[in-house]
């Protein structure tokens, strides 16, 4: 018989993961140098299908909120480092953004009907393929320390092409709830006036807590801790009200920048506790799929990936010369936007209290997410040292 | 490799050397930028020339030889303009200052080129603390000898193009109370400072180059540091004490008035520089960087204190006629003002104390580089 110092509780489940997930990240990056976040996802994943009924979440778990408030911080940051101002006097980053989401949308969705897949469910699909997670991407940028016109152009279309997707995905659930409900008023507010509601609600957090922060003058020099218990506090409300932290987080660090009081380098990630979160966001996000689901989408998963992966290169590289890089530059950019998971999750977590369980649904969306949080960030990393852009000293 | 002979030069033309700073619009912290900066500028014809620097935060930009004020000044309006237009276009902030506010030396990186390598290697942290920016004025000599006899008979004038030029308070986050805080970076190099009093050419050719070469310490003018040094290959002496300004337009007057400075010189109608000059030489330096305008300075002939603002105000007006010959006035008029707004330093403390952060002060630095 076992002694029970050896059965593993719920309680501990979670904080042993996370430990055991830190400690492998450290040791294969130090041996290999893949980011440490793909580790991170590893450790997740073999841990969640080793002892299944220990990580089990509901959308109303500590663990849930947690990954949720991870997210909500990573976002703030990618705000945080968009200029729009860029955008207005370059317009073909924008144009490269948009083009590159639409034509991913189309060919994703065009592939995904032609195996069969139901229309509605196709277009949820494609939405969420038009992504690139932006967690995976700056983990990666701020662990190189990475400094170029591919970090620079990667951020601005990641988060363009973020919120387009979270856009296209809420019209999607919006027109499936008119469908199923036949309730006009009930698909709007699910839609639009949840975009509009949490865009507003950042934005005027990032108006509030700068001019707060000026107020209190030289006290305040160092914003980090007020921004990073706003996050908190954006996150508890967007998820007591049902509306989108992804868009209220990234719309209050872009405003917050906007009317900026300064962030020093120091506080990348949001110091030590940033990234104790972030290995629970990693560890979490992979914790929710299955591998009999991944095995089963394996083959339609990899077809899009490929496809989502060519589509994004050729799109962005098209637009690269015009946008003042050079072509390779352009094309490590569509390299670089290879990770899609987080994103994934954290929007599907948060519908499924709606009756929308996409990811048990699909399961090519799940080998997807699998597939794309393990290497996602290795390509990103391999595309930044192509294009040397990161800090490693030179022999 | 012997000294090359010195190159005849048109007496009194000018030529400006500006390096700057590539600044990361997100946090305002140096980035990285040189090689897609550099990619974007060679497509089309630039005004002037522009090479990357030791780190790829920084490129160095170069005139072409001029004459006059007004034609040096059109050209480096349009050099900035070009750049400031390539900087949008990337996201990467372009501006002038001695030093970076905040920048960790630790972060920069070293661009990739043997020669930045090799000085990286054997200067270790002094390279990267390095990461400092100036501005070189570069003055046509007839023969080496007249380049010899302007190097140190402009001595006495050192500390006031250190004054006039200062911008670099601040480093590594704080408050040095410099004014230029750059200098004392360059002098940590073994072969800075003065260069040695000899007063011709072949003299300095065959008792000090070829002596100093035999030692095998150097290999060839480029290991001198010093304040001035001539730079046979252009017929030139080059300036080098001066901060970047924060704009063109002063960066073109500091040219001038050293342009007018050296015609004066040129008439010797001074008593001829000795090598007793030298011995106030590295206090009055002391002075201009830590005080800046408000530096005492002691006069190497007379021995008298004078305070270094007055010094400045009465060469200006001593050099008037020369800079009218030269079509100099109006930089001469820029550098009055000077004396009573203040220095560059001075504009930076006041947008620190504004803005309270060293983040506004590059912020501020950015806007008034681009003339806006």
């Amino acid at each position: 018989m076992q002694p029970d110092i050896f059965i593993i509780s719920e309680e501990l489940a979670w904080p042993l993961a996370v430990l055991l997930a830190w400690l492998a990240g450290e040791f294969a990056h130090r041996w290999t140098g893949v980011p440490r976040i793909s580790v991170y996802g590893l450790v997740g994943f073999l841990a969640a299908q080793a002892f299944p009924d220990l990580f089990t979440t509901d959308g109303a778990s500590s663990v849930t909120m947690l990954a949720n408030v991870a997210f909500g911080l990573i976002l703030f940051e990618f705000g945080y480092r968009v200029n729009l101002h860029w955008l207005r006097v370059n317009p073909w980053i924008a144009l490269s953004g948009l083009f590159e989401s639409a034509v991913t949308f189309g060919v994703v969705y065009a592939i995904a009907h032609w195996q069969g897949m139901q229309p509605l469910t196709a277009l949820l699909l494609a939405s969420l393929a038009m992504s690139t997670s932006p967690a995976g991407v700056l983990r990666v940028i701020n662990e190189e320390r990475s400094s170029g016109q591919v970090t620079e152009r990667v951020l601005h279309i990641v988060a363009m092409n973020c919120v387009l997707a979270v856009f296209v995905f809420k019209v999607v659930v919006g027109f499936w709830v008119f469908q199923t409900s036949g309730s006009f008023t009930q698909a709007v507010s699910h839609s639009l006036i949840e975009l509009c509601a949490s865009a507003v609600l950042g934005a005027l957090f990032g108006m509030l807590v700068p001019a707060v922060l000026r107020n209190l003058g030289t006290l305040a020099r160092d914003g980090t801790v007020a921004f990073a218990l706003v996050v908190v506090l954006l996150v508890a409300i967007t998820h007591a009200a049902d509306l989108s932290p992804v868009l209220a987080t990234l719309t209050f660090g872009l405003m917050a920048r906007h009317r900026r009081v300064s962030f020093t380098r120091t506080q990348r990630n949001f110091g030590a506790i940033g990234e104790v979160l972030t290995v629970l966001l990693f560890v979490f996000a992979v914790s929710t799929l299955d591998w009999d689901r991944v095995l089963a989408g394996a083959m339609l998963g990899l077809v899009l990936i490929v496809a989502r992966f060519v589509v994004k290169v050729a799109a962005v590289a098209v637009f690269s010369h015009v946008g003042g890089i050079t072509w390779r530059k352009g094309a490590l950019i569509g390299v670089a936007m290879s990770p899609m998971s987080v994103f994934v999750v954290l929007v599907l977590e948060q519908t499924k209290s709606m009756g929308i369980v996409l990811v048990d649904e699909l399961a090519a969306l799940a080998a997807m997410t699998l597939f794309m949080e393990v290497i996602g960030p290795i390509i990103t990393q391999r595309a930044l040292v192509w294009a040397r852009e990161t800090a490693k000293e030179e022999d | 490799m012997a000294l090359e002979p010195f190159k005849q030069s048109s007496p009194l033309t000018m030529g400006v050397e500006l390096e700057l700073q590539l600044v990361s619009l997100s946090d305002h912290d140096l980035t990285g930028a040189s090689p897609d900066l550099l990619h974007l500028l060679q497509r089309k014809p630039f005004p002037g020339n522009v090479t990357p620097e030791i780190t790829e935060s920084m490129i160095e930009i170069n005139t072409d030889v001029h004459t006059k004020h007004n034609e040096l000044l059109a050209q480096l309006h349009l050099t900035r303009d070009t750049l400031v237009a390539a900087g949008d276009t990337l996201n990467v902030g372009i501006c002038g200052g001695g030093t970076h506010p905040f920048q960790k030396w630790r972060d920069r990186k070293i661009f990739s080129k043997p020669r930045f390598k090799e000085v990286s290697a054997l200067y270790g942290y002094l390279a990267k603390q390095f990461t400092i920016f100036g501005q070189h004025v570069h003055i046509g000599c007839g023969n080496g000898d007249d380049a010899l006899f302007l190097l140190h008979a402009l001595s006495r004038y050192v500390p006031h193009f250190i004054a006039l030029s200062a911008s670099s308070p601040y480093v590594q986050g704080g408050d040095t109370l410099f004014n230029s805080a750059r200098l004392n970076s360059v002098f940590a190099f073994p072969m800075s400072g003065r260069a040695p009093f000899v007063l011709t050419w072949d003299e300095f050719e065959h008792s000090y180059f070829s002596k100093m070469e035999h030692t095998g310490v150097i290999k060839s003018m480029k290991d001198f540091y010093w304040d001035i040094r001539p730079k046979p290959e252009y017929g030139t002496i080059e300036l080098r004490v001066c901060d970047t300004p924060l704009t063109v337009e002063r960066a073109a007057a500091l040219a001038c008035y050293l342009q007018a400075l050296c015609a004066y010189l040129l008439d010797r109608k001074e008593e001829p520089p000795a090598e007793d000059d030298y011995l106030v030489y590295n206090y009055n330096r002391f002075q201009a960087c830590r005080f800046g305008l408000d530096g005492t300075i002691v006069h190497p002939k007379t021995y008298e204190s004078l305070s270094l603002r007055e010094d400045i105000l009465t060469t200006l007006r001593r050099m008037d006629l020369y800079a009218e010959k030269l079509g100099g006035s109006a930089a001469l008029n820029h550098l009055v003002q000077v004396t009573h707004t203040g220095s560059d330093a001075q504009f930076l403390r006041d947008q620190y104390n504004g803005s309270g952060s060293v983040e506004g002060v590059v912020d501020a630095a950015l806007q008034r580089f681009r003339g806006s």
